[in-house]
């Protein structure tokens, strides 16, 4: 068949496509509580994590010759704002180095809530698609109602039968359960004064859409890395880019096939949350089909549900350790 | 499992439901309008094509299902997937709302993790093998309780739609909704496109059933029976209308009134497969043999511009004025 003469652009929407690394690596998340814990917490955290990066490169090297590997690193400001990005990231950037790590992309906590004005956990948020449990026929979803997201039935709630008597209690269930269920219900915002707070697990699931070159607005790319002059730092984080690339273009793409975060193990279950969530998220077609197709190329096929292609390192907390009182 | 990476799922059979009613808006809604009120996803565009008519596409969203697939014959099958849902504005004037899936002949006998059928999207795959015929015919049955009721997820978008702040919800005439349910049987990529039958049924309600090559997408099937079913909305609102007129009987101004909303707002809507892929365009064709869409639609339109023309002859000033 041959090409339309007459075309109309906006009734044929494309998906601009990202570069992408192999894999995206992520060596911290900073909080307030670890920053006021001072400059001994980072270096006993990026000394743990050398470990976890050089074991991360060896696998994925066991995959392809020439591995392209991105770092990246997250400083909270959306739960609390502290320091300056001024005073911090030096600090960080010290702190890794000698441990011998390079941080190639830093990124904003706030910026996976909004980005360059793009309501990026809004849009993510119209995107989850709900595990539907048996016997579910096309009954209205109502995860954007309640603000919470379950992996199955959650335990009904106190009813009473036709005789007025109050029954017994029941269990929730897990959709997926072999044989006994461990359910899970994750809260995705609360509201305060009419504003919306998204919850930690929410962000961190669009923060690996975005790691895995998964988001788009209108088909654009989002979160695209603004490029650091080498100069000083703002003083104010809503200064900083959502997204700075600190070593120029000898830096592998933001975005990967694949994640691996490390992170201490007190993160486990808001990770269990994000998998929960990326595993009900109808991510955009375009951009899955891009991934897919050029991993497939490179020889390194991604897994096709998203969740499983974000891998973690879970290490024991520094400073941590049990010490008896008095001792 | 070997479906689940990344090859594409070959599907049989694919089923669908379109639901077709007036917008409740008295002003049409221009193309700024009808890109806001079809915007179900802020990052995702809402597709617009101005020629030959204003036609705006909403994105697809998606509704999980894990039910009984209807049977006509009491076959219990059980389904798993998603269905797709959109809906579509055409002129500013007539609103549409779709729920469709496809289904492949067979699948595992357990459910898969949830991420697996997200990423292919509009898939509901039966546990064990699938009765084909059974199932299409069910299909164009509708859903008893319990099944998957595309019927529902159709009139629920609708019924979201309606709801838009952008409406006055109000009506410029009476009318009433259509539905059409279509179930297309995958034939061998390469082959032709056929409709095998198009049946109108009491209750607004229409049925078809289409042979579809495995290299058209789908959603040309469900943009093919959205033009059918907009076009068999338009014949049966205008025949009513006449008949409601009472054409013969009546004189004078209320003749002008009676046939004024289709004027003003019907008649420049006819333009059959504008919008349709071309890899069916001529399934239109067979419905223009018999009964003849077009030429019923041009009929239609011409006893009504003759009598208003009449109308106009007898009683030149008076009709005039009115208006």
């Amino acid at each position: 068949m041959s090409e339309a003469v007459f075309q109309e652009t906006t009734a044929e929407p494309r998906t601009q496509s990202v570069p992408l690394a192999h894999l995206s690596l992520e060596l911290g998340h900073l909080y307030m509580e670890d920053f006021e814990a001072g400059p001994g917490r980072l270096r006993e955290h990026f000394a743990e994590v050398r470990i976890w990066v050089d074991a991360a490169r060896a696998s994925v090297a066991r995959r392809g010759k020439r591995p392209r590997i991105s770092t990246c690193f997250l400083i909270d400001d959306y739960f609390s704002r502290f320091s300056t990005p001024a005073e911090l990231i030096p600090m960080v950037l010290k702190e890794a180095e000698k441990a011998g790590l390079v941080i190639d992309y830093l990124a904003r906590e706030s910026a996976c809530a909004v980005a360059d004005r793009v309501e990026l956990a809004e849009s993510v948020m119209h995107r989850l698609v709900e595990s539907p449990p048996p016997g579910s026929y096309g009954s209205r979803p109502s995860v954007s109602q309640t603000g919470w997201l379950a992996n199955g039935q959650r335990t009904p709630t106190a009813s009473r039968s036709a005789l007025g008597q109050v029954k017994g209690w029941e269990p929730p269930r897990e959709t997926a359960a072999r044989n006994h269920s461990v359910f899970m219900d994750v809260e995705l915002w609360s509201e305060k004064d009419g504003r919306r707070l998204w919850s930690c697990p929410f962000l961190a699931a669009v923060w690996q859409l975005a790691r895995l070159g998964l988001l788009r607005h209108l088909g654009e790319p989002v979160l695209v890395p603004a490029d650091w002059n080498g100069g000083d730092f703002p003083q104010d984080w809503d200064r900083l880019p959502p997204l700075t690339r600190l070593t120029g273009s000898a830096a592998a793409p933001f975005s990967a096939y694949r994640t691996c975060t490390l992170m201490p193990n007190r993160f486990l279950a808001v990770e269990d949350a994000v998998r929960l969530i990326l595993d009900q998220t109808d991510v955009d077609a375009g951009a899955l089909r891009q991934v897919a197709e050029r991993s497939a190329r490179e020889g390194m096929a991604v897994p096709a549900a998203v969740a499983q292609r974000a891998t973690y390192v879970f290490y024991e907390e520094p400073g941590d350790s049990f010490e008896a009182e008095g001792a | 499992m070997t479906a689940a990476h990344g090859q594409p799922t070959r599907s049989v059979l694919a089923c669908g439901e379109v639901r077709t009613c007036l917008l409740p808006s008295l002003p049409a809604l221009d193309g700024r309008a009808a890109t806001q009120l079809l915007r179900l996803r802020a990052d995702e565009h809402v597709r617009v094509s101005e020629r030959p008519t204003m036609y705006a596409l909403s994105p697809e969203t998606l509704t999980g299902v894990d039910c009984r697939l209807p049977t006509s014959n009491g076959t219990k099958v059980r389904g798993v997937g998603t269905v797709v849902s959109r809906a579509a504005l055409t002129e500013g004037r007539l609103l549409q709302s779709t729920a469709y899936f496809s289904v492949p002949a067979a699948g595992p006998d357990l459910r898969r993790p949830w991420g697996q059928y997200l990423v292919r999207p509009g898939l509901v795959e039966p546990f064990g093998k699938l009765p084909q015929q059974a199932a299409a015919e069910g299909a164009l049955r509708g859903a008893e309780r319990g099944e998957l009721d595309l019927g529902m997820i159709a009139e629920s978008l609708l019924a979201q739609l309606r709801r838009h702040a952008l409406l006055d919800r109000r009506v410029p005439f009476k009318s009433s909704p259509t539905r059409l349910r279509w179930v297309a049987r995958r034939i061998p990529a390469g082959e032709r496109a056929s409709l095998a039958n198009f049946t109108l049924t009491e209750g607004g309600l229409r049925t078809m059933e289409l042979r579809l090559p495995q290299d058209v997408p789908v959603a040309a099937a469900a943009g093919l029976c959205e033009d059918l079913a907009l076009h068999d909305w338009l014949l049966t609102t205008v025949q009513h209308m006449l008949d409601n007129s009472r054409i013969g009987a009546i004189d004078g101004p209320s003749v002008v009134e009676a046939l004024h909303p289709v004027v003003v707002h019907l008649l420049h809507l006819w333009m059959p497969r504008a919008h349709v892929d071309p890899a069916l365009g001529h399934l239109w064709d067979v419905l223009e043999q018999k009964p003849g869409f077009s030429r019923q639609w041009e009929n239609l339109s011409r006893r009504i511009r003759d009598r208003l023309a009449l109308q106009a002859v007898a009683m030149p000033n008076q009709a005039l004025s009115t208006r």
